[in-house]
């Protein structure tokens, strides 16, 4: 049987609706596939002329070998009557016919959440997104996301660097890389979580395409994260989304004037919670233990006086060395050195030339002897 | 009847002497040149028999045969006027040949007998010294010019009248009636302080920037200044030639034959003095470059060279226009190839380029960018990771507070900091004496390994920022040849931490982390 829903997946992945009428009309996807053409034509007159091609294709189409292909170009397939479909998305209401799996689909009742965030992020959503990605992750919460450029991709790389678990819901085929700088992230997830997909391999990365898998990403997890988002952005459509299918919303909050943070300001305005560090929000997930982090121990560093008086200036906002000097009062030459030492101590990093930040969330909670 | 007399030519920046023969036979009247020789000089016959009758002689009907030797080797320009005519004169037998024997002429001829100057005295000047003659003949107007060389006369002519011994009675010698340069262009004023209109304590703010600047200078360091529009990379930039030392003799000669050549050089100045500052526009092509056309020209490149050739929004070069210029990095010079030969000219110029960090150039201000995702990525995209390789310094300059910009502080001029640059070139000549280098920035990994050595807390620091860091080999040696010159910059005999963490600090970061 999947291999029938294969083909109404693969042919009718856009038009879900009418796909559910006619399953409806014929009661199996085997039945659909096996339908006269003129008996279709009568029943839908209207998709008719608009779906000739597909009939045409079908005659070419041996629904067994087919689904053999796909099994050979490593991917799986689970049809929304298969076992193994998420039950999360089962209850969705626009639920997809399918998905193409590169790896391995979310355990029945595993805790997921999803961080998304703008493309083009600062280092403050960058910082942000690889520390909640990697502490969860770490905690063993499945980090979803959409393998898009800036958050996205930092939730996956910080999941990822703590060897946690990670899935990306793509907007394309699972077969395609797209974006391509994220290249890494696509050879490295399905070993560690999965690339989901319910467009069929093959499938171009539109950009129609991409605001439907947002509501895979939030249908998907318990819990979605927006870490930076301007107003009117995809982020906060996957917000949206998320109300909409039940989830809870949080949001990173921002300093107010940011554009990139004035998505998720408004969203804490609407009543999201307010993620204020990734130990807080898994107390929030209700994640046991969620407190103590056992993990950090190799976070105390030792730093020397200037070292530190250097280091409390630096926030997560990265900012140009004169700008450090001018908060520090002390000569250039010292804190192009200072913020070296740091460097190589792993406590800062040079976002930009010349701009630093701190290196991550959780390295604020760093002590320092 | 037969005459001769000796001529140059140029072929890259050095001179090579050709003869220029003359010979008046019987036979078929005919006016005959050979010697693999280019249209221009070849129409160098008309003008040199129309000039010749204009000063009163006419050349006999006969066979007129000129030769200029060697004739395998591809002569062109309107130098040869002159010669032509002056060995048509000793053919004639109105110049006396034992008189010209030993001297050097060049110069264009106009149809009235004039002569007007030509580009490259200076290098021929040197080649007649070189082969040991006693006097040159040039165009008045190059006269200054080639007084430049030492140990060698030079005379002026301005008109062909002067040469003819019947319209000057009442002189001795054939030469008596043609200028000599005045005293005080001689070589005794060549190296003043040099002058250059702006100085470095104008500049406000951007300490980051400037110190990076006063580095580079002081190891001749290829420089890359990124910043949003504004921000003062251009002022900075044309105010780097004015802390590099002053040019020494050799320099100033070698520079002025190179501008000589180009047509470029002054008359009234013959001498470059100061610190060339090349800033061509985005839009050159490669060849305008490198140098080239059909007879080869210098180019940007060889223009800046002892001085600085500045690329301002570096990303919108042509592609090919900056691939060009990773030879003549390497080499210090470039190499133009003809059918009929190789010119080498040299490059050795310290290269200053600035940016802005994407199209809008606001980047990493995230309420003023308005480039999209891909954008700032595909900027920078546009320049490879093999020149950005060969940029040993690289600093940020961020946008000013109106506090800088209207700040007057005690600020370093020109004057000081060139005195500083000054020490830290005299160390690196004697340092690299024999050695074949002469910066910091010309270090190879041998180079490195011998007059770089790193102590053991050194290479410690080096291996942490290494693997912390992600450098790659190439960011490692750049560092280190960086440190060398901070360190000379303190007078310092060895390499510290502190000059290595501040080299560090000016790492070009390596593209693969740039474009994240």
């Amino acid at each position: 049987m999947e291999a029938y829903w294969y083909w109404i997946c693969h042919e009718l992945y856009l038009e879900r609706v009418w796909a559910r009428e006619l399953l409806h009309c014929y009661g199996s996807p085997r039945a659909v596939f096996e339908a006269k053409e003129e008996d279709i034509k009568k029943r839908f007159p209207k998709k008719a002329i608009k779906y000739k091609e597909i009939f045409q294709r079908r005659r070419a189409w041996e629904p067994k070998r087919a689904l053999e292909e796909l099994k050979r170009a490593e991917i799986a397939f689970y049809s929304c009557a298969a076992r193994e479909f998420p039950t999360l998305l089962k209850k969705m209401p626009d639920s997809p016919l399918g998905l193409f799996v590169r790896g391995s689909l979310p355990r029945e009742g595993e805790l997921t959440v999803a961080v998304v965030g703008a493309r083009r992020c600062s280092s403050y959503g960058r910082m942000t997104a690889q520390s909640f990605g990697g502490i969860l992750a770490q905690r063993g919460v499945g980090i979803i996301s959409g393998m898009a450029a800036g958050v996205d991709g930092y939730a996956h790389r910080g999941a990822l660097e703590r060897g946690g678990v990670t899935y990306a819901v793509l907007g394309c085929g699972v077969d395609i890389c797209y974006p391509g700088q994220n290249r890494d992230l696509y050879s490295a997830i399905p070993e560690r979580g999965g690339l989901i997909s319910e467009y069929p391999p093959g499938t171009p990365p539109l950009p129609r395409l991409f605001p439907l898998r947002n509501r895979l990403i939030s249908g998907l997890s318990r819990a979605v994260l927006v870490v930076e988002a301007r107003e009117r952005s995809g982020s906060l459509i996957t917000a949206d989304l998320a109300l909409d299918q039940g989830r809870d919303v949080f949001a990173v909050p921002g300093r107010i004037g940011d554009a990139l943070s004035e998505g998720c300001n408004r969203l804490i305005s609407q009543g999201a919670g307010i993620a204020l560090s990734p130990e807080k929000f898994l107390e929030e997930l209700g994640v046991e233990g969620a407190g103590k982090s056992p993990g950090e121990e190799k976070n105390k560093k030792s730093l020397e006086s200037s070292e530190f008086l250097v280091y409390s200036c630096l926030g997560l906002q990265a900012q140009h060395i004169e700008e450090i000097c001018r908060k520090t009062r002390l000569p250039l030459l010292q804190v192009m050195k200072i913020l070296v030492s740091l460097e190589i101590k792993g406590c800062v990093c040079e976002v930009q030339k010349n701009y630093y930040s701190r290196d991550s969330v959780s390295s604020s909670k760093t002590e320092i002897y | 009847m037969f005459g001769k007399i000796l001529s140059a030519d140029v072929r890259g920046i050095d001179g090579f002497g050709v003869s220029v023969e003359a010979d008046i036979s019987d036979g078929m009247p005919l006016f005959l040149m050979v010697g693999y020789l280019a249209s221009e000089v070849r129409e160098a016959g008309d003008r040199v028999r129309t000039a010749l009758r204009n000063c009163g002689i006419l050349l006999p009907p006969k066979r007129i045969t000129v030769n200029l030797a060697p004739a395998n080797v591809r002569k062109a320009g309107s130098k040869f006027d002159l010669p032509i005519a002056a060995a048509l004169l000793a053919a004639l037998g109105v110049l006396d040949p034992r008189e010209l024997r030993g001297v050097l002429m060049a110069g264009e001829l106009s149809l009235n007998g004039e002569i007007h100057g030509i580009p490259g005295i200076l290098p021929m000047v040197e080649t007649a010294r070189n082969m040991g003659c006693t006097c040159c003949v040039v165009p008045k107007e190059n006269l200054r010019e080639a007084a430049l060389v030492n140990g060698i006369q030079v005379l002026g002519a301005a008109h062909l009248k002067e040469l003819l011994p019947a319209e000057n009675p009442g002189k001795r010698g054939v030469f008596s009636a043609l200028h000599s340069p005045e005293e005080e262009s001689g070589r005794t004023d060549l190296l003043g302080e040099p002058s250059y209109g702006v100085d470095f304590s104008e500049i406000n703010g951007q300490e980051t920037v400037k110190r990076a600047a006063q580095v580079a200078v002081a190891g001749m360091h290829n420089f890359l200044m990124i910043g949003p529009p504004g921000s003062g990379k251009t002022m900075i930039a044309k105010r780097i030639p004015t802390i590099l030392p002053p040019l020494t003799l050799e320099e100033s000669l070698e520079l002025s034959k190179i501008y000589s050549i180009a047509g470029l050089l002054p008359e009234k100045e013959p001498l470059i003095r100061e610190r060339p500052f090349r800033g061509p526009h985005h839009t050159i092509t490669p060849v305008a470059l490198t140098g080239g056309g059909r007879i080869p020209m210098p180019g940007e490149i060889s223009l800046g060279t002892n001085g600085v050739l500045f690329l301002d929004e570096l990303p919108e070069f042509q592609k090919t226009a900056l691939e060009v210029l990773r030879q003549p990095l390497e080499e210090g010079e470039v190499r133009i190839c003809r059918s009929y030969g190789t010119y080498v000219y040299p490059a050795r110029f310290m290269l200053v380029a600035a940016m802005n960090p994407c199209r809008c150039g606001y980047y990493p201000d995230f309420n003023l960018c308005t480039c999209g995702p891909g954008e700032v990525s595909r900027y920078l995209g546009r320049l490879s990771q093999p020149l950005l390789d060969r940029m040993d310094i690289c600093a940020e300059a961020p946008r000013l507070s109106y506090e800088e910009l209207v700040g007057k502080k005690d600020r370093e001029t020109s004057a000081r900091i060139r005195e500083r640059m000054v020490r830290v070139h005299k160390l690196q000549r004697k340092r690299y004496q024999g050695s074949g280098y002469r910066f910091n920035s010309d270090l190879g990994g041998e180079g490195i390994e011998k007059f770089c050595p790193l102590g053991p807390k050194e290479e410690e620091l080096l291996k942490n920022a290494f693997q912390r860091l992600h450098l790659s080999a190439r960011a490692c040696h750049r560092i280190i040849k960086v440190a060398r010159t901070i360190a000379d910059l303190e007078e310092a005999t060895h390499i510290g931490r502190e000059h290595l963490m501040e080299a560090i600090c000016y790492r070009a970061l390596d593209k693969k982390y740039w474009t994240r």
